[in-house]
């Protein structure tokens, strides 16, 4: 059973139709990249599979909840989603420690004591443990990204949504980003990641999905997409950023 | 919704803030067995009511009130609103009586019921003691009189403008008005004789020029059918004090002339000490009505904040409309509609200071409403997103992690709204709250001194100011520096 299965999901802000008819479904362990243009509705995709975005139809199915059920506790479910961002939106007012510690304190999933342990093994996993103290302020950016990485992980969480992870990083930051998601990818942590990142893409996804104007064009193993590209849209869009 | 289960907290919080206020202020509902009745009186009116050099309210009124009371044995407390507070009042029976006074007038029996007359007053003219040109009505064609709401001598010198061609100009105390005369704005005043010879005894710098036109006697009121033993014993002992010569012994002390008077050193650095025990009294009430005003209206303007971005209509509808009222309406008005309005209408009475209280909260909520939501609304929107990934709930990735950051872009806000409230409690004079600018009146009403005191009090609330701005400042950069 599909660990993430998205059905007949529209969404629409105003007039504006910006997913039409999206089906979606990712396995456990597996890593989906979506590629494709800019406003063609990948991060809202994205944004759609932990509510972020409020879906305008269909429905969007994680382990067995429905997220467009009213009665599904959104929460709940977003404690096992993580989520990280293009613009990192760490906290500014909280220490890099903080930052990871306040969600699994906050929601009892926790002790304090607990936390902080597992904080600065995450830290020392994305290679950060020396920066526990420090606020969010004095980092790169490539160091907020991973610490994003890290308070994400934070949860436990069994599935991970990038949103762009590296389009905002300066070009000698985005591979000790990139790392750190492809060590994720190895220890088969279940990934949706929307990337601009062509190689990347093509090194960590088990399936990529070419995105435009609000639908899936096409999609297939890294091979077949990059390697021999079927529909035109795919072909023109691969010579563009390639 | 999540407004479901914030609404319960926020009753409490409601409720939490009602029972400190009952608890800071005195509540009407504590009217003992033993009925001390509340006295309304006006506060710039010698020789009737004014504070001597101690503070202590003293004159004709409250001389003979006292002895009355004595002679007949009843409790009371003197409430010193200003002559139209004490009045309305009377009306919204926020008080028990008035003595003030005040004319007997047929307007006003239709409403009051007065004791047998204490005073029988006259109105008189008087101008600056240099000018030599105006010396009977006729001179005061095309010119301004000054006169005191709802005086004898304001509705004399209504009766005569038309015949004799002049403008009158309102004013809501003595000191002003005499003040008016002697800069020159008005040319003549017209005042109750005792008042304005005593004034003249004060040195007001003005003359008398005419004689006493007869006047109307003056009462003691309660509202009509009220409180009928108060008034019977006002008049048992107005006649007894007659009947012993204690009434005319009174009259004596405030209206013979020749008759003791205190000497005040009335130089710039006299006054400063002679008045800076009232004024530090007056300066401390309005420092707490400030900063009580401000803490309750912090909770207000996040409860409210809050409630004005929330995803839910009807509270946002509520929110708009509480902040638009109290913003698109003056406080003067706020402070009169919640101490003799509401109280009116439903009648129950509340005190000057907690009505004070709650219409600068009120009004500062609605401000600080405002403050919060622009504060929240210039958090990143991703702040609020990546909390809520994590699956923290609205209210928690609010209070945990928007709040904080939104309070730092608030503070500059803050201050500044911090500064108007404090501004703004001068406003609360109005309905006789003893703070810095009332007790500047009071002071005035004694000594006639506007300038210098006005100076005084200007100088007061400008030196506070800039302290307390210079501390919000240190303050601000010490929290900024905390954040970095």
């Amino acid at each position: 059973m599909a660990k993430l299965k998205v059905t007949n999901l529209k969404k629409s802000y105003g007039n504006l139709e910006v997913l039409k008819s999206i089906d979606l479904e990712v396995q456990e362990k597996e890593v989906v990249c979506l590629i494709g243009p800019s406003g063609s509705g990948k991060s809202t995709l994205l944004r759609c599979l932990n509510m972020l975005e409020e879906v305008t139809g269909g429905d969007v199915q994680v382990h067995n909840y429905h997220l467009t059920d009213k009665k599904t506790n959104i929460n709940k479910v977003r404690e096992n989603i993580g989520m990280v961002f293009q613009h990192f939106n760490l906290f500014p007012n909280l220490t890099v420690l903080e930052n990871i510690t306040l969600a699994p304190v906050e929601l009892k999933k926790a002790t304090k004591e607990q936390a902080k342990v597992k904080a600065l093994e995450l830290l020392e996993r994305v290679g950060l443990k020396d920066k526990a103290d420090v606020k969010p302020a004095k980092l790169s950016g490539g160091q907020k990204q991973r610490v994003a990485i890290a308070r994400a992980l934070a949860m436990n969480p069994d599935i991970m949504l990038f949103d762009e992870p590296t389009s905002a990083l300066d070009p000698e930051m985005v591979g000790e980003v990139l790392s750190v998601i492809k060590q994720l990818a190895q220890e088969g942590m279940t990934m949706v990641i929307v990337t601009h990142e062509m190689g990347f893409a093509r090194e960590v996804a088990d399936r990529v999905i070419f995105m435009d104007k609000g639908y899936i064009v096409e999609e297939g193993t890294p091979q077949e997409i990059f390697g021999n590209p079927q529909n035109e849209r795919t072909k023109d869009f691969l010579e563009k950023v390639l | 919704m999540k407004a479901s289960k914030r609404l319960p907290r926020l009753i409490l919080i409601l409720a939490v803030l009602f029972t400190a206020l009952n608890i800071i202020l005195p509540s009407s509902k504590i009217q003992a067995e033993e009925k001390t009745y509340q006295i309304a009186t006006d506060i710039t009116f010698a020789p009737f009511e004014f504070q001597d050099v101690n503070g202590k309210f003293v004159g004709i009124d409250m001389d003979l009130l006292d002895a009355i009371a004595k002679d007949q044995g009843f409790k009371y407390d003197i409430k010193p609103l200003g002559f139209n507070a004490a009045v309305q009042a009377l009306e919204s029976q926020q008080v028990d009586a008035v003595i003030a006074g005040m004319s007997i007038t047929e307007e006003r029996q239709k409403k009051f019921d007065f004791s047998d007359p204490y005073f029988d007053s006259g109105i008189i003219m008087a101008v600056d003691s240099d000018n030599e040109d105006i010396i009977s009505y006729k001179d005061l064609k095309g010119e301004k009189v000054a006169v005191k709401t709802g005086t004898e001598g304001a509705s004399f010198a209504e009766s005569i403008k038309d015949k004799y061609g002049f403008k009158i100009v309102t004013f809501d105390d003595s000191a002003n008005m005499y003040e008016d005369v002697r800069t020159g704005n008005s040319v003549a005043v017209f005042d109750d004789y005792p008042v304005l010879a005593y004034g003249i005894k004060q040195g007001n710098g003005l003359k008398i020029v005419t004689d006493k036109e007869a006047g109307a006697s003056y009462g003691f009121a309660v509202s009509k059918s009220k409180n009928t033993e108060l008034l019977d014993m006002f008049n048992t002992g107005l006649a007894n004090l007659k009947a012993s010569g204690e009434y005319q012994k009174i009259m004596d002390k405030y209206l013979e002339t020749g008759s003791d008077k205190a000497e005040e050193d009335t130089g710039f650095f006299g006054l400063l000490k002679d008045s800076m025990p009232s004024l530090l009294s007056g300066l401390k009430m309005t420092l707490i009505l400030t900063v009580v005003s401000l803490i309750i209206a912090t909770i207000v303007g996040i409860i409210f904040g809050l409630f004005r971005i929330a995803k839910n209509k009807v509270l946002r509808a509520i929110a708009v409309i509480y902040i638009d009222v109290f913003r698109g309406t003056p406080l003067i008005v706020q402070a009169f509609f919640i101490y003799f309005g509401i109280p009116a209408a439903l009648d129950f009475r509340i005190s000057a200071v907690a009505a004070g209280l709650i219409t600068l909260s009120l009004n500062a909520g609605a401000y600080m409403a405002e403050i919060v939501r622009g504060g929240i609304q210039s958090v990143d929107k991703g702040q609020m997103e990546a909390a809520r990934s994590l699956g923290l709930p609205y209210g928690k990735a609010m209070r945990k992690v928007v709040l904080p950051q939104a309070i730092q872009l608030m503070i500059p806000s803050f201050i500044n709204q911090f500064v108007i409230t404090l501004k703004d409690t001068s406003i609360l004079s109005i309905i006789g709250i003893n703070e810095l600018t009332q007790s500047g009146k009071i002071i005035i009403a004694r000594n006639l001194e506007s300038f210098q005191m006005w100076l005084i009090v200007g100088i007061i609330y400008f030196i506070v100011i800039i302290i307390l701005t210079k501390v919000s400042n240190v303050l601000e950069r010490r929290i900024k520096h905390g954040q970095a």
